[in-house]
């Protein structure tokens, strides 16, 4: 029996299923962090979405039948909570057009836990100015090498649509980087 | 296309990680999660869900013992009305012949009206 199966059924088993749940967060949870971290980009606010997202995978335990890895149906997890986690941060914070352009930056720049240059402050603004698809299935493709079929189940959006949303969010960067050479 | 994205990681990849954790971060988080998770969750189905399939059986054997009672009860739908009509009717014949003494050849002429 693999390492997921034999966690899996030890998920389901009330006896075992605590010890269980904790093996796969320390199975699972950095890879997890660092998912959540590139879209939310401060350490507080990744550390807040990941425990939100380890106990909504705890009680959504009995919805999980084994049809996927385990670290696809976190990761599931993890993208919506981290996407309504800026939905919410979205609508909270009113900014001008300027200020916005610049906020991600220098937020960055002044944060203990960032350790980049103003290049790459300005590299995450462009990123995180992607709109949410954009966004989402380029940091998704590029630093998890996630198939477009799991993209999609996350999203509840096509592949097709995935697709072109990638090729112009690749095509954004790469104007990004040819205007900072 | 391809050679924008070739570019574009190429150019991603000679970047360090900007991003890091505090020290021990990874260490006590299992630990802090643990301590936050609710007392019980059931990984099972709640009883209802699982009953489901047993409810809808008992549901679809009612209906149908409901509507073969209904079926049989009906005027049109039984068979055994006659039968009963019958014996009842013979039932009375008897009697009266018993009460009026009345012997099969009086019974028959009786039926035929020649009585």
């Amino acid at each position: 029996m693999t390492d997921d199966k034999l966690l899996i059924t030890q998920l389901t088993d009330p006896k075992t299923q605590r010890r269980a749940f904790e093996t796969l967060v320390r199975q699972y949870s950095e890879q997890l962090y660092w998912q959540i971290r590139r879209f939310v980009l401060s350490h507080d606010d990744a550390d807040d979405v990941l425990q939100n997202t380890l106990i909504k995978a705890w009680q959504g335990l009995g919805s999980f039948h084994g049809d996927s890895k385990l670290l696809t149906w976190l990761s599931r997890i993890a993208i919506n909570e981290s996407l309504d986690f800026l939905r919410r941060q979205k609508n909270m914070v009113t900014m001008s057009t300027d200020d916005e352009e610049t906020g991600v930056a220098n937020t960055l720049m002044a944060d203990d836990y960032f350790d980049g240059d103003e290049t790459e402050a300005q590299l995450q603004q462009a990123i995180a100015q992607l709109p949410e698809v954009q966004r989402t299935v380029f940091l998704l493709r590029y630093y998890d090498d996630m198939k477009y079929s799991d993209i999609s189940r996350a999203l509840g959006t096509s592949e097709g649509a995935l697709k072109a949303s990638y090729h112009i969010a690749v095509k954004k960067i790469s104007e990004f980087f040819k205007s900072h050479d | 296309m391809i050679n924008e994205e070739l570019y574009v990681k190429s150019r991603m990849s000679q970047r360090d990680n900007p991003f890091r954790v505090p020290e021990g971060y990874f260490d006590s988080l299992a630990a802090e999660v643990m301590q936050k998770l609710p007392e019980q969750t059931s990984a099972r189905r709640p009883l209802t869900v699982r009953m489901r399939p047993w409810l809808a059986a008992a549901a679809c054997l009612v209906g149908v013992l409901f509507t073969a009672t209904i079926y049989l009860l009906s005027p049109d739908g039984a068979t055994q009305a006659p039968v009963a009509t019958t014996s009842a009717e013979d039932t009375y014949v008897e009697d009266v012949a018993d009460y009026v003494m009345a012997d099969n050849y009086d019974i028959y002429a009786c039926l035929a009206g020649d009585y």
